[in-house]
């Protein structure tokens, strides 16, 4: 049995059904990350596993202990939140020790610990500080200290870096998971940012709508989403419906589902490619173009159908508006989702 | 995760006290107003005589006037010195407000005897119209209804003007920049947006210093004895005091009271209603 | 510039207007005599008189008990009850809304013989005026009180602090009282404040229910009234006085807490 078990999860607020049959493992000392827009409820799920939301049914499984109805405090899980959550009256060190104290260690113990988390979070200097003057990364590092120092069997980050500017943002993504990795503790990352996603976990777990939608490893679940929902949210798919597909490729296979191609997955010419088997290739005009620092996303028409196409912009060439482009794609980046 | 309901026990005290001490008086005075002096059952005897003996009418108006009297003329005091506030650096605002706040605590018994200081019958206002020949400050009765309308007014300002400033800091000077940009002047920015601006705060204000004054007790207990008739006056009469105790007559009095503030409260929603609108502060 | 000159005006005027009757009364009682248009006499013999009269003193301490012990029973009850809501019943607090705001509507003497003709033939010890007068006064500050502790704990998200203290092994319980009141302190400051302000100036109340019973300053004022005007204005100071005082030293422990959090 895996190490966290989330079986036949439902969980409804009022009429409204916020999880719908969710069947999820989690091996230990991973870290993985439930994604999906607002609202997909991949922060009810983890408060159901901290035990700070109850669930109408299923159960949750913990080391194998039944924990679905346990106490927040008696499952030994630490989290992390969004908005620090740091207890304003207390300054760092007290902060930290918070936990410490709740399990009746002794004061010298306390202080060793203490010490310990401070260094592994980079804030040598700031034990007497209280929140109020320290900056937002600050705050965070003081949360994960105090969720991490007293040992437990999971840690739970809800959106801990949605609150952080961008640049500080990454360096905190490489904190994290330097940590998670020394420590080898599971831990479970909640975000709705795809990139912080990609970077951080072992597993993705999609969610839409209260259901989990695919699971797999980051490079996977990029190369292969199951759905347009999928597809959509993780990369920036073009994702066309089995008409449009055949406008642009006549002839091609017939399909009934929808189409999905990467961007990047898009090569164009101005001179005809020769033929490959297993390669599709198109005609096509050149619409507009955005610059994304290293990367050219130009739109392009085929048919009536506007696709995307991204270049890396490794010369200085730019195609024209209304240039004729010929484009070239592998045939099973096309992929069929539902 | 509930696994006692324990922790139901600490709400416990609030509801009892908040029973026994404010919900069930409040019951009693209102099924008390129906009983007949002295046993059970039903009349509406107290309610008639209120409306028909003179003594009683007299309160009921007098209280009414005098609590819409001292409201107007403290909300427009209030308005301007709001509007001062509002106007004026951090320091002299904060000197205002200081003074508001002191001057808030500054009623009843001590305010009623600081205006006999000034207007009693040696009071130092009245000595100066005796000297300099003001016959209005020389034969003025501070024991009388315009005496007590001075003291109303007096409480009122702090009150008001408190209320009032924030509010003006709602007020946001780039309308009034946009009004002077599209050719507008100081007063058209007054009348056309920002008092329709604030209106609906201001006339919530007003209902604040209604029931503030028609509740009043302390200062017209200090100055009147019996010249001038007030319905708090008379509703305390009538349980404690030299005169026959008559809870249910009293309580049918209390209840008028509390009419005539929640029918004042109702007026007042009606015209916040009709100049709301649009969007308001 | 013109308009700034104006307010300046306006508050001057006001604020001078809303002071007069202070000074006068001070003035009042340091003179033996207002015959004339100035007084005369320049003495500080009535508040030797006064100072010492141990009726005088007794009724102050009286004043200010029955402003502490409502105070500190209220915020006691309400911390208990907004506990209960915050941590387990967040949904029950519009009627727990409901119920502070209805004594604005109770002004004075409406809850004043409210209370008297219910329990003043109430058996022991809930006819006792002390006792009386004690709760009355709770329901009274009962709105500036929730208020005040209401607005601190949506100021601190108090339910997230609950949450991260319970996932360091803190009860619900602790959690709320250990974590969570030690920051809501000031907020209970400022509202201490007003409610001893409102006690003290309050005459309806300790005079309806308590009635010779129990005299407070309040009441021995009102006695002095028609006795001596100076021994009358002496009162009106040293309460006045005692206010203030009693508001410097709130407002400086205040400063002194928040200081001790900066370091």
């Amino acid at each position: 049995m895996a190490y966290i078990n989330f079986i036949n999860i439902n969980k409804y607020f009022g009429e409204n059904q916020v999880l719908n049959n969710i069947n999820l493992e989690i091996e230990q000392g991973q870290l993985v990350t439930l994604l999906g827009p607002s609202g997909c409820g991949k922060s009810t799920l983890l408060r159901c596993l901290a035990g700070l939301e109850s669930i109408t049914d299923g159960k949750i499984f913990m080391d194998g202990v039944d924990i679905t109805t346990a106490d927040p405090k008696e499952r030994n899980i630490g989290m992390v939140f969004q908005q620090y959550s740091l207890f304003p009256n207390m300054n760092v060190t007290e902060n930290i020790a918070f936990g410490l104290k709740m399990k009746h260690m002794s004061k010298t113990e306390i202080a060793k610990k203490v010490a310990e988390a401070i260094e592994m979070v980079d804030l040598t200097g700031k034990e007497k500080a209280y929140p109020s003057k320290l900056s937002g990364g600050q705050q965070q590092r003081v949360a994960l200290a105090r969720a991490i120092v007293t040992k437990p069997k999971v840690l739970l980050l809800d959106e801990p870096l949605s609150a952080i500017d961008a640049k500080l943002r990454k360096s905190l993504q490489t904190s994290i998971r330097k940590i998670q990795k020394e420590l080898g503790i599971t831990s479970i990352f909640v975000t709705h940012d795809q990139d912080e996603a990609m970077v951080m976990s072992d597993v993705i777990h999609l969610f839409h709508d209260g259901r989990l939608e695919q699971s797999d490893t980051p490079i996977n679940i990029y190369t292969n989403p199951r759905t347009k929902f999928a597809a959509e949210f993780i990369g920036h798919y073009n994702v066309i419906t089995a008409e449009q597909f055949q406008k642009i490729i006549p002839g091609a296979q017939n399909t009934s589902e929808n189409i999905a191609i990467r961007p990047e997955a898009m090569e164009m010419s101005l001179i005809p490619f020769r033929e490959r088997d297993n390669f599709h290739q198109f005609e096509g005009k050149i619409v507009s173009h955005l610059s994304h620092g290293n990367v050219l996303r130009y739109h392009v028409e085929v048919n009536g159908i506007i696709l995307e196409a991204d270049v890396l912009f490794r010369s200085y060439y730019l195609y024209d508006n209304g240039q004729k482009v010929y484009i070239t794609v592998e045939n099973r980046n096309c992929l069929m989702v539902s | 995760m509930f696994k006692s309901k324990r922790y139901l026990l600490a709400i416990l005290p609030f509801l009892l006290l908040v029973i026994g001490y404010e919900l069930v008086p409040i019951l009693m005075i209102v099924i008390r107003s129906f009983q007949p002096q002295g046993h059970f059952g039903f009349t509406l005897e107290h309610y008639q005589a209120i409306f028909q003996k003179r003594l009683y009418q007299q309160a009921v108006i007098n209280s009414i006037i005098i609590a819409v009297i001292s409201s107007v003329i403290g909300i427009i005091i209030a308005f301007f010195g709001a509007k001062a506030a509002n106007d004026s650096n951090s320091k002299w605002r904060n000197f205002f407000i200081n003074i508001l706040n002191m001057t808030s605590n500054f009623a009843g018994i001590p305010l009623a005897f600081a205006f006999i200081i000034l207007l009693g019958n040696m009071g130092v206002l009245v000595l100066v119209g005796k000297a300099v020949g003001i016959t209005s400050l020389e034969n003025f009765n501070v024991y009388s209804y315009k005496g007590l309308l001075l003291t109303y007014i007096y409480f009122q300002i702090p009150l008001a003007t408190l209320l009032l400033i924030p509010i003006f800091d709602g007020l946001r000077k780039e309308w009034k920049e946009a009004v002077l940009l599209l050719g507008g002047n100081s007063f058209i920015y007054w009348t056309k947006v920002a008092i329709p601006a604030i209106l609906p705060s201001i006339l919530a204000t007003i209902s604040v210093l209604f029931s503030n004054a028609i509740a009043a007790y302390s200062t017209a207990y200090a100055l009147l004895a019996n010249n001038y008739s007030l319905l708090p006056i008379r509703i305390s009469e009538q349980f404690v005091g030299d005169l026959v105790q008559r809870k249910e007559f009293g309580s049918a009095l209390a209840v008028v009271l509390m009419l005539t503030m929640i029918i004042s409260t109702m007026i007042n929603n009606y015209f916040i209603k009709r100049s709301r609108g649009g969007a308001s502060l | 510039m013109k308009k700034s000159g104006l307010s300046k005006v306006v508050i001057v005027v006001i604020c001078s207007y809303l002071t007069i009757p202070l000074l006068l009364t001070f003035i009042y009682s340091i003179f033996t005599e207002w015959k004339d248009i100035l007084p005369s006499g320049l003495t500080f013999k009535y508040y030797k008189e006064i100072l010492s009269d141990s009726y005088f003193i007794n009724s102050v301490i009286r004043t200010l008990m029955i402003s502490a012990i409502p105070f500190v029973t209220c915020t006691a009850v309400v911390l208990l009850a907004l506990y209960v809501i915050e941590v387990y019943h967040p949904e029950w607090d519009k009627y727990m809304q409901m119920l502070c705001n209805i004594p604005y509507a109770l002004q004075g003497i409406i809850l004043a013989v409210s209370v008297l003709s219910l329990y003043v033939s109430a058996p022991y010890p809930f006819s006792n005026r002390f006792v009386m007068i004690v709760l009355t006064y709770c329901i009274v500050i009962l709105p500036y009180i929730y208020r005040g502790l209401k607005n601190s704990l949506d100021s601190i998200n108090a339910n997230r602090l609950i949450e991260a203290a319970q996932m360091l092994g803190a009860t619900k319980f602790y959690a709320f009282f250990a974590v969570v009141v030690p920051n809501i302190i000031s907020g209970i400051s400022i509202v201490a404040m007003l409610s001893i302000s409102i006690v003290f100036g309050d005459f309806a109340i300790v005079n309806i229910v308590g009635g010779s019973y129990y005299q407070t300053a309040q009441m021995y004022l009102y006695k002095k009234l028609f006795v001596s005007g100076q021994a009358s204005s002496v009162i009106i100071v040293v309460m006045f006085g005692l206010t203030l005082i009693l508001s410097a030293v709130v407002n400086l422990l205040n400063k002194r807490w928040k200081k001790s959090r900066e370091e």
